[in-house]
């Protein structure tokens, strides 16, 4: 697989813009983080993206976005051990980074 | 102890309620006890089909759904205030309760705060 | 267009003081133009009650979900373009 062109993205890694995201740029920004994507991050990046769309923002902090995981897909994964594991660092920031969404507002 | 936060100021005016809301949500993170009101100007947060596109911002009516998601424990919306910007149930968004007694409400809540 | 004598353009929400200064100072031959938050007077059929035409900009109404409204006396829709033509048309402009 060739790896596409990176698209314009912020000093701290989220793209400039939403419309340049596309599965393979998520592969691409999330191999940067050495994650590998497997179902589990993509069922998290669908849940994001579907967030956004449907309340024009990204869940504001970590906390809120653990609460948002855990209401639409249960405890088992709305926990941010099981966030954590996924999506390392901060996992509202990674996760909203690889799923080309704008920056969590309160995340540090 | 609960939280009241009063949004009476009308959307995308000024950044005053998004900061409030913003409050609300961080409140309710800490899974702190948080409703919100909305009265005087500030019930038009409350109507449906926002659609701001060509104004740029993001819609108000979007953010607002959130709330329940994220544990705001009610949205009230005045009685009177409806009535006066004519919101009516099939222009209000889902999950507003409509109170006629504003004091009552106010007593209730350990804490108020005005959003600005 | 015919010639305005003074548009009078109001960004303040109904219940602000100088909503009702605003409507108190329209004379006949005026215009009153509604921005931002004064548009949600058009809930309140404010166009019903004065005697010049109104004017709100459409953007802005769309943004409040008062696009499919059903307005009383109905104040007419404008956009940026139209907008800059009432402006341009007016005598005196008084941005309240």
């Amino acid at each position: 697989m060739t790896r596409p062109v990176m698209p314009a993205r912020n000093n701290e890694g989220f793209l400039e813009n939403a419309n340049d995201w596309s599965p393979d740029i998520a592969m691409v920004i999330a191999a940067d983080e050495n994650i590998q994507l497997d179902e589990n991050h993509w069922e998290i990046i669908e849940f994001l993206r579907n967030f956004y769309k449907q309340h024009d923002m990204s869940p504001p902090s970590n906390r809120l976005f653990v609460k948002a995981v855990k209401e639409a897909l249960g405890e088992e994964r709305g926990n941010s051990i099981y966030l954590m594991q996924l999506f390392t660092g901060t996992p509202a920031k990674t996760a909203c980074r690889i799923a080309g969404l704008p920056r969590p507002t309160n995340c540090l | 102890m609960s939280t009241l936060i009063v949004i009476d100021q009308p959307p995308y005016g000024s950044w005053a309620g998004r900061e409030a809301l913003d409050m609300a949500f961080s409140l309710a993170a800490f899974d702190q006890s948080v409703s919100l009101l909305f009265t005087g100007a500030g019930v038009n947060w409350l109507r449906t089909y926002q659609d701001t596109q060509e104004i740029q911002q993001k819609s108000v009516e979007r953010n607002l759904a959130a709330a329940s998601v994220f544990g705001v424990e009610a949205i009230y919306a005045d009685e009177a205030a409806s009535r006066l910007y004519r919101l009516m149930p099939d222009n209000t968004m889902a999950g507003v309760t409509v109170i006629k007694d504003r004091a009552a409400l106010l007593r209730q809540h350990s804490h108020v705060a005005f959003a600005g | 267009m015919s010639d305005i004598k003074t548009l009078h353009i109001l960004n303040k929400p109904p219940e602000h003081p100088r909503t009702q200064q605003c409507l108190e100072a329209l004379n006949p031959g005026d215009a009153l133009l509604l921005i931002e938050n004064a548009v949600l007077a058009i809930t309140m059929s404010v166009e019903a009650e004065v005697a010049v035409p109104v004017f709100a900009l459409a953007p802005d109404v769309v943004a409040r979900g008062l696009g499919q409204s059903p307005r009383g006396a109905s104040a007419s829709l404008v956009d940026f373009p139209v907008m800059v033509n009432l402006t341009a048309s007016a005598q005196n402009v008084i941005s309240w």
